[in-house]
């Protein structure tokens, strides 16, 4: 077995915390004399895993986690005060995009740049600039300083650099929802590409879905530390279940009133979800949900329709751009949708209905609707739903059960 | 945007070692160019204005010295020459310290972002800021010359070397000061009449016999003051041999460098939370 691509022990970092100039001068004796910082604040500590090759982990937690500071030490921007880090190949790193850049120089001299930071000679840099600037696609303006930039201009350099020098691993922040329609479509394409292609791939994302879609592990960090780690799905789902926990007291109601609000600060926002034929069905019955999304900018938005078991577990989940299809338009800004069941395979058993609205990119989740939903009946089956089966008992079918052909048992 | 393999753990690889240098040395020269086209050579003029200042200096001296002092000769030489062959040296000094103390502040951008060995910053502010001053140095010398002062350019044989000297403990100076400016922003400013006092106090105007008996010992332990004997000596009087106190004076240089990197080893990990 391969050594891993980058791995961590017990990783930690101490910050100062510093408030007056004396302590500056205090801090600078004590980092000379070869202390470590005394007055610390711990952003960072006992973090230690192993990413091989073609892997892709997500790491998620709340604002002030230690994630950007995981990334940075990563990246080797900052030196751990604890713990070891060991990176075997090139880490391309897309932290808040551009601003490695020097403002007063042109696109180009910063590619230059950039590629001197990652050790190419002169002669390489050459080889790649023309690719950069083809990548980046900014026309005339790689002549100019990058401070006459849009930031759109520079987000696009940025992924240009970072990719073209082909990074071993990628680590990126939530980068993916900067830039025009067509640059995200090419940044998401060279992702998805670069992770078939055996590329290693490090998301810090606040989005769950867009963790679950790229990555198949995942990290919590909670306080500095790893809450829990493991397949993605199920990291993201126990995550998710401590934000709902942590905001039960102050849970909004499921209702329009709530996204009439989200609506008119100019998000994306769920208006209406409705279930037929209603909130409680037999078991195989047919079901539909339907709705009205808004979009603030003309722009179809992507809608997931998920089924949860009323504890949180997670029974499916569906977006409209999985399955190639867009929200249709039925007024100015409003985009209806329906989503046809022909027989819900539920077990009895209480459930949720939840719509997502996402950014039409799929990127962002911006409003969620939950309703509850009751499937009655009397099976005996244990789980979520009833799978299709088929018994045999020696040479002769004995049974067949299969839903459609079952009775309705209410 | 982007970082090289390494283990952040003691004991890096000895492999990496030449490919590290290659790298160093293709950042180094990146940031000396920066360094160099930010300071004068932005501009189409800018090139002019980088020979044009100390020549606009040195008729500024003349007319202080020789028009309204009428300052008579010093040690048989004109006292403009005099001044100088001391001066500039002194003026590159004093402007490779104050660059190099502020240099880590204008590369925070990517300090933050990016993985790369913080001391090159130091090394291109003050390595530009000595070449353009040494271009200068001999622009000023030919001038002199070209007047009819008695410039001794075989002297340049020594001067070439003690300039280095002076670049080598400058820059250890410089990696000190620098390191501490992200910590104690007041460094920068401390530094300046710091340096103006030191100017008065080394014999650039004046020469060390001219210095009383009592206070002597005192100025001459002046290590700048040592080099500015040395390159009287060579530029005005063509004298080359080789002294014993030029051992002491690469030895002191290279203390300097040794103690002030040493310095800024220590406290460039934490520059990412100060910067």
């Amino acid at each position: 077995m391969s050594a891993p691509l980058l791995h961590l022990s017990g990783v930690g970092k101490d910050y100062a915390k510093l408030d007056t100039n004396a302590g500056r001068i205090g801090l600078v004796l004590d980092l000379l004399r070869g202390r470590g910082v005394t007055h610390a604040f711990c952003a960072l500590d006992e973090v230690s895993f192993d990413l091989a090759a073609g892997e892709s982990l997500g790491i998620i937690g709340e604002n002030g986690a230690g994630k950007s500071t995981l990334l940075k030490i990563i990246a080797g921007v900052v030196t751990p005060t604890r713990g070891r880090v060991d990176v075997r190949g090139r880490v391309g790193a897309l932290l808040e995009l551009g601003s490695g850049f020097h403002p007063e120089y042109s696109g180009l001299a910063n590619i230059d740049l950039a590629a001197a930071l990652l050790g190419l000679t002169p002669a390489e840099i050459a080889a790649k600039r023309d690719e950069i600037v083809a990548f980046a696609d900014i026309g005339e303006h790689i002549h100019d300083p990058i401070k006459y930039y849009s930031s759109g201009m520079v987000v696009r350099l940025g992924f240009a650099v970072a990719t073209a020098l082909k990074p071993d691993i990628l680590i990126t922040d939530e980068v993916l929802a900067v830039g025009d329609e067509s640059f995200q479509k090419k940044c998401v394409a060279w992702i998805e590409n670069y992770l078939a292609g055996g590329g290693t791939l490090l998301l810090c994302a606040h989005s769950m879905y867009h963790v679950q879609k790229l990555c198949r592990a995942a990290l919590w960090l909670k306080d500095g530390r790893v809450e829990r780690s493991g397949r993605a799905p199920e990291v993201c789902q126990a995550y998710l279940a401590y934000h709902e926990e942590k905001s039960a007291l102050t849970k909004r109601p499921t209702g329009v009133a709530d996204a009439a609000l989200v609506a008119a600060a100019g998000y994306y926002a769920l208006k209406s979800l409705d279930m037929h034929p209603g909130e409680s069905l037999p078991e195989s019955a047919s079901f539909t949900v339907s709705g009205e999304a808004y979009s603030p900018d003309g722009r179809a938005p992507v809608v997931l329709i998920g089924i949860v078991r009323a504890d949180g577990t997670p029974v499916y989940g569906v977006a409209t751009d999985m399955d190639g299809v867009v929200p249709h338009p039925v007024a100015p800004n409003r985009y209806a949708f329906a989503i046809d069941f022909p027989s819900l395979p539920l077990l009895p058993g209480k459930y949720l209905v939840r719509g997502h609205v996402l950014d039409p990119e799929g990127v962002r989740l911006f409003d969620t609707l939950e309703k509850s939903l009751t499937i009655t009946g009397a099976a005996r089956e244990f789980g979520l739903i009833r799978l299709q089966h088929h018994w045999r008992m020696g040479d002769h079918d004995t049974a067949v059960a299969l839903p459609d052909s079952m009775p309705d048992r209410q | 945007m982007a970082s090289a393999p390494r283990s952040v753990a003691p004991g890096t690889l000895a492999s990496e070692t030449a490919w590290r240098l290659a790298r160093h040395r293709t950042l180094f020269v990146n940031f000396f160019r920066r360094e160099l086209f930010s300071r004068y050579l932005g501009s189409v003029s800018g090139f002019a204005w980088a020979f044009l200042h100390p020549l606009a200096l040195l008729a500024v001296y003349h007319f202080i010295f020789t028009t309204v002092f009428r300052a008579g000769a010093m040690n048989g030489k004109s006292f403009l020459l005099f001044v100088a062959v001391a001066l500039w040296p002194w003026l590159a000094a004093q402007e490779a310290l104050q660059r190099g103390t502020v240099s880590i502040g204008g590369y925070a951008g990517l300090i933050r972002k990016v993985a790369f060995p913080h001391e090159l910053v130091v090394y291109a502010s003050v390595a530009a800021t000595l070449v353009l001053q040494f271009a200068g140095y001999l622009v000023v010398l030919v001038v002199l010359a070209l007047f009819g002062e008695p410039v001794r350019f075989e002297g340049l044989l020594l001067a070439i070397p003690l300039w280095l000297v002076l670049a080598v403990g400058v820059t250890g100076l410089a990696l000190a000061l620098a390191a501490l400016q992200v910590f104690i922003r007041d460094i920068e400013h401390i530094l300046l009449p710091v340096l103006m006092i030191l100017m008065y106090l080394t014999p650039i105007l004046y020469p060390l016999s001219l210095v009383p008996e009592s206070m002597k010992a005192w100025v001459a332990a002046n290590p700048f003051g040592y080099l500015v004997e040395r390159l009287r000596d060579a530029l005005l009087e063509g004298r080359l041999a080789i002294a014993w106190g030029d051992a002491v004076a690469v030895v002191v240089a290279v203390a300097l460098f040794a103690g002030g990197r040493w310095v800024f080893l220590r406290l460039s990990p934490h520059f990412e939370d100060f910067v």
